[in-house]
């Protein structure tokens, strides 16, 4: 093996001398990650707080008790913020521009018609590129409407076809408010089990170009027989295994170098989260290993350097698709959600999105995947290495 | 050569055999190299000089026969015997993106040496091959002739029993050529075994001192140029320019026991003598007596193309 | 001619490797379907609820939910999977309603539905949509058990029916919606549209850069020295490399447009504009191309940051994620790159049906770009045949 040392020790010399395989590995992920991170530093809307105005033309109980308990409740979570407007006019003007997703309306007159049990209507005015936003909105200002809605249904039933006296409506209606709504929801946190965006760009990027930073390894050895070097290498007094074995040496340490380098790179430049160090090893390991095995099997495969660096191309981006490393493709619809895991792309970015949900034990599962397409690809490339290792 | 024993082959082939496919590359070669011996495989192209040379060097599997390396036997797996075998390949085998050091280094650690030594022997390569000013460019920005130079140079660093040399001359400026040649003359000079692959006839009349002509995967003749030329049983061919009486001195000459053909031209006598060389002054001594007066001698022996024109009925070079 | 004749030479050599078919051609589209499936359609958020056992109520809760506009109601068989899917971040947010529901709400219990959101915002902002719909069931449920608790009715069925018998007549509070705000695209988009032509401009771009890697082989093999040395002027064969790789990028664009509109439906808007788009583009991204390709001797290097450039320009100029989503101090960077110009104008054509004057700022700011890259293409070019 030591042989096969000196051959891979010679192979990264001259790599990294020739600079390409430096841009591929590092250069090209790290620019793009840096401008995905530019762009969504800046990103806004989504996972931002709702703006939501209300405007109150009516003061009255009902309405006072919409504004100073219910909506405060709700902002207290911190999620969505609350915003009191003095005229429907800037109300309406806010949510046009986009300030805020969206308005409640309590018109004048809504508390003596909710008292007398008149029907009554609240206004909620969305802005029309949110719509998720303004059915929140809606949705609050239906909960409050519901209740009241309940309170109403429950007298009424109560008294059935009988008109009841006021006073008896008044008690009825104080009683039906003080009982308990018969269902409630209670919040239970889910963990996250998936990659923040930042993360998923640094991690999807820097597993994408994985796959063409270990091309350099095993196609050299298609480079070397067609420059004659091969043969020098047959007539040294060393085994046909440490050449191969050398070769495939170089692949993996080259994916090393690269992946640790952007970890790194991303961590601290750009704020990156990849997780638990030691599961994020394994993941990275598995990977490269998995990544240098199907290069490699690709280039056995061809005839030439040139053909082989072309197919394997083909099979790196195919598989960042597949394997979801360009956009999440778990949300996507039937088949293509289920292939994902074809590609070991797919693997690693899961085992890193449980990471952030659980303990280290969590990357067993796509560890040994992406160990298995080592194990079978890598397996198959030696057996036809071995053929291809003759002058 | 350390630890020789006298009598010991350096190399050893018999019965090699390769086909691919329903072509039979070579067909039952056999040949055995001594110490110091340079030994040149003479053929035209296609004819199996190469399969050979890659069969006894471990390159390629052999179909059938036998190699033996300083007394060890040869197969792709061997260890001991690619030691003691240096390997020159025909097309220019270094790396472009290491320098010239860095080439050496590779090679030398890989035929085993620990790295002072590899980088001692290295410096000697270098010098030994004059690019000692240059060692540290990248071997891609080397002339043409540089790089022949420390494609041979590599073969020697482990200081092999024999040097293995596939046709170094071909595509190169006459120059380089003969610097090459130069190389291999003081390599035999200083006791190395050679093995010479060449389809230029000169090149092995200059450098060997036994030659095997292959022919269609087969050794069809060996032994040293004289041994090979006697078997043309020629003679060699003797031009005089001459005035006067040309036809009289031919028919005298003719007369001689060692003139085997005699013929007079206009201006010219033609002769075919054995050992002309020697016979010169006896023959101009009789043309000057039959009263013609010698202008010119040309004398012309036969070469080891005769030869192979002679076995084969082709010639040498296509 | 003779420049037509090296143009179309350009073309048949890139044709011929068939590794470049998959790339110019296949891959855009292949990317088009994917986008369109995997993002195209509803942008709603989708809730998983899980509701086995839950009885004939809790079947019409998950009806509510279903009927809530701006969500996509999702049914999960089982907690344990609904937690993963929330977890994983294939579902906004989860509803459990536990089983026996129906029995529990029959019998006069307070009743509870987990809801689980992850830790950011936006599932955890899901609630309050989620308490909405539970607050519509919960009135009738909750008049239903107020008429048992005065003894008005025997039994909670006779509650519920005598609460949904007088229900229609009984005034309601409502909520009306309104949208205020102008659209950013006038016109529905199809679930393709979008990703078609950010993608077109995209792989145009791209695709233009690493062709400068046959320029580079070109001058490798010497191919251009003898090219000089025939009877046709550096300025003939300028205009050839050039036209050629405006050719490889008409033919790719004429390729995605039909190909996408005719497997995808994809609407490109008015042809005159989408026209005018792509010739100029694709002498924007020609004269990149070949400036680029004159600035390497090494074919590795260049396609590297021919890869750099294509993919970042195109990322900052919003054919990756969309530049509406962008703040507005990187919308305003984005325009730096001629890719934003082109979104722009395809914006306009597709998303608001503007013909080919609604979009000539945008034409003129590439027409623009193409001139000064072209005139930087031709002198470098220039340069490097006579070196």
């Amino acid at each position: 093996m030591r042989a096969a040392w000196l051959i891979c020790a010679k192979d990264l010399k001259a790599r990294l001398r020739d600079r390409s395989a430096l841009l591929i590995g590092i250069v090209v992920p790290l620019g793009l990650a840096f401008i995905f991170n530019a762009i969504f530093s800046g990103i806004s809307g989504g996972s931002d707080v709702i703006s939501l105005g209300v405007v109150n033309a009516d003061h009255g109980a009902a309405s006072q008790q919409f504004t100073s308990q219910v909506l405060p409740a709700v902002g207290r979570s911190g999620l969505i913020s609350i915003h009191a407007e003095p005229s429907l006019a800037r109300g309406r003007a806010l949510a046009a521009n986009g300030t805020l997703a969206a308005v409640i309306v309590i018109p004048a007159g809504f508390s003596a018609r909710v008292q007398a049990g008149q029907p009554a209507s609240m206004q909620v005015i969305g802005n029309v590129d949110a719509p998720v936003s303004a059915e929140i909105a809606r949705s609050i200002a239906e909960s409050y409407a519901a209740d009241l809605n309940r309170i109403r249904l429950s007298v009424a039933t109560v008294a059935g076809t009988t008109t009841l006296p006021p006073a008896r409506v008044q008690a009825l209606a104080a009683q039906a408010a003080a009982a308990a709504a018969p269902v409630a929801v209670t919040d239970v946190s889910a963990q996250t089990r998936e990659l923040n965006q930042k993360s998923f760009f640094a991690a999807g990027m820097a597993v994408f170009f994985l796959f063409f930073t270990v091309q350099f390894g095993v196609t050299s050895l298609l480079e070397e027989r067609n420059d004659g070097t091969l043969a020098r290498l047959l007539a040294a007094p060393i085994s046909r295994a440490s050449i191969l074995g050398g070769k495939l040496l170089t692949s993996f340490l080259l994916g090393v170098i690269s992946m640790a380098v952007l970890v790194a790179a991303t961590t601290l430049l750009f704020g990156a989260t990849w997780g638990n160090p030691v599961g994020v090893t394994v993941l990275v390991v598995t990977a490269i290993m998995a990544a240098t095995g199907i290069m490699a099997l690709i280039a056995t495969l061809a005839r030439n350097a040139e053909q082989a660096a072309n197919w394997q191309s083909v099979v790196a981006v195919i598989l960042g698709l597949i394997g979801g490393t360009f956009f999440p493709i778990s949300q996507a619809p039937g088949v293509l959600s289920s292939i994902t895991f074809v590609a070991p792309q797919a693997w690693f970015l899961r085992g890193l999105g449980d990471l952030r949900g659980g303990g280290v034990s969590v990357v067993w599962v796509p560890a040994l995947a992406m160990l298995g397409f080592a194990a079978v690809t890598g397996g198959l490339a030696l057996f036809r290495l071995r053929r291809l290792a003759e002058v | 050569m350390d630890g020789a024993i006298i009598g010991e082959h350096v190399l050893r082939c018999c019965g090699l055999r390769r086909s691919f496919g329903k072509l039979v590359a070579v067909d039952g070669v056999g040949f055995h190299i001594d110490p110091g011996e340079t030994y040149g495989l003479l053929g035209p192209n296609g004819a199996g000089k190469t399969t050979t040379i890659s069969m006894i060097a471990g390159l390629l599997e052999r179909d059938a026969g036998e190699v033996t390396v300083a007394g060890e036997p040869m197969t792709t797996h061997s260890v001991r015997a690619k030691s003691a075998l240096g390997y020159v390949p025909q097309d220019l085998a270094i790396y472009p993106d290491l320098s010239g050091r860095e080439n050496l280094m590779f090679f030398a650690r890989l035929y085993g040496m620990p790295t002072a030594e590899a980088r001692r022997r290295s410096e000697e390569v270098l010098a030994l091959t004059g690019l000692t000013d240059r060692a540290g460019d990248q071997t891609k920005q080397y002339s043409g002739g540089m790089k022949r130079r420390l494609n041979i140079g590599i073969g020697l660093l482990h200081r092999p029993r024999l040097l293995i040399l596939d046709e170094p001359t071909v595509g190169v400026d006459p120059q380089s050529r003969n610097a090459i040649l130069e190389s291999v003359e003081g390599l035999s000079g200083a006791g190395m075994a050679v093995l010479y692959t060449t389809h230029y006839m000169e090149e092995a009349e200059r450098l060997c001192d036994r030659i095997g002509i292959i022919d269609h995967g087969k050794l069809i003749a060996e032994g040293t140029r004289a041994e090979l030329v006697s078997m043309v049983g020629e003679g060699d061919q003797v031009r005089l320019a001459a005035t006067g009486d040309l036809a009289s001195a031919a028919d005298g000459l003719a007369a001689r026991s060692w003139v085997r053909q005699a013929r007079a031209l206009d201006g010219s006598i033609d002769l075919v003598v054995d050992k002309a060389r020697s016979e010169l002054p006896a023959i101009l001594t009789d043309v000057a007596a039959a009263g013609a007066t010698v202008r010119s001698v040309e004398v012309t022996e036969p070469d080891l193309e005769a030869v192979f024109l002679h076995l084969t009925g082709r010639a040498l070079r296509d | 001619m003779k420049a037509l004749w090296i143009a179309l030479m350009n073309l048949h050599r890139m044709f011929r490797a068939r590794t470049n078919i998959f790339f110019v051609f296949v891959f855009p589209l292949v990317l088009i379907l994917v986008l369109g499936a995997t993002f195209g359609g509803s942008s709603s958020p989708r809730l998983g609820v899980v509701s086995t056992g839950s009885g004939p109520l809790g079947a019409a809760l998950l009806r509510q939910f279903e009927q809530t506009p701006h969500l996509r109601v999702v049914t999960v068989s089982d907690p344990a999977t609904l937690l993963t899917q929330v977890e994983r971040g294939n579902l906004a947010a989860g509803v459990i309603i536990p089983p026996g529901y129906d029995g529990a709400v029959r019998a006069g219990q307070d009743t509870m539905l987990r809801y689980l959101a992850r830790p950011d915002q936006s599932s955890q902002q899901l609630g309050e949509t989620v308490r909405g719909a539970v607050a519509r069931q919960a009135a009738l449920l909750g008049a239903a058990r107020f008429a048992v608790e005065q003894h008005v009715a025997p039994g909670f069925d006779a509650g519920l029916a005598a609460a949904s018998r007088i229900a229609p007549s009984v005034p309601q509070v409502s909520v009306t919606q309104t949208a205020a705000g102008t659209t950013l695209f006038s016109r529905t988009l199809g679930q393709f549209d979008e990703g078609a032509w950010t993608e077109l401009l995209l792989f145009l771009f791209l695709t233009a850069m690493t062709g400068s890697v046959a320029l580079i082989e070109t001058r490798r093999l010497g191919l251009s020295r003898r090219m000089l040395a025939t009877p046709t002027s550096p300025a003939t064969i300028i205009t050839g490399e050039t036209l050629g790789r405006v050719l490889i990028s008409c033919v790719q664009a004429l390729v995605i447009i039909l190909g996408s509109a005719l497997l995808f439906g994809v609407n490109w808007g008015q042809p005159a504009g989408v026209a005018a788009v792509v010739i100029v583009f694709a002498l924007v991204a020609a004269g990149a191309g070949v400036f680029v390709g004159t600035l390497f001797r090494n074919e590795q290097q260049a396609i590297g940051i021919s890869l750099l450039l294509g993919l970042g320009l195109g990322a900052l100029g919003g054919c990756m994620v969309p530049l509406e989503v962008f703040s507005p101090t990187m919308r305003q960077v984005a325009h730096i790159t001629p890719q934003a110009w082109g979104n722009d104008a395809f914006a306009k054509l597709v998303g608001h049906g503007a013909s080919i004057t609604g979009i000539l700022p945008q034409l003129g700011v590439l027409a623009a770009y193409a001139v000064v890259l072209l005139a930087l293409a031709a002198w470098r070019l220039r340069h490097v045949l006579s070196a």
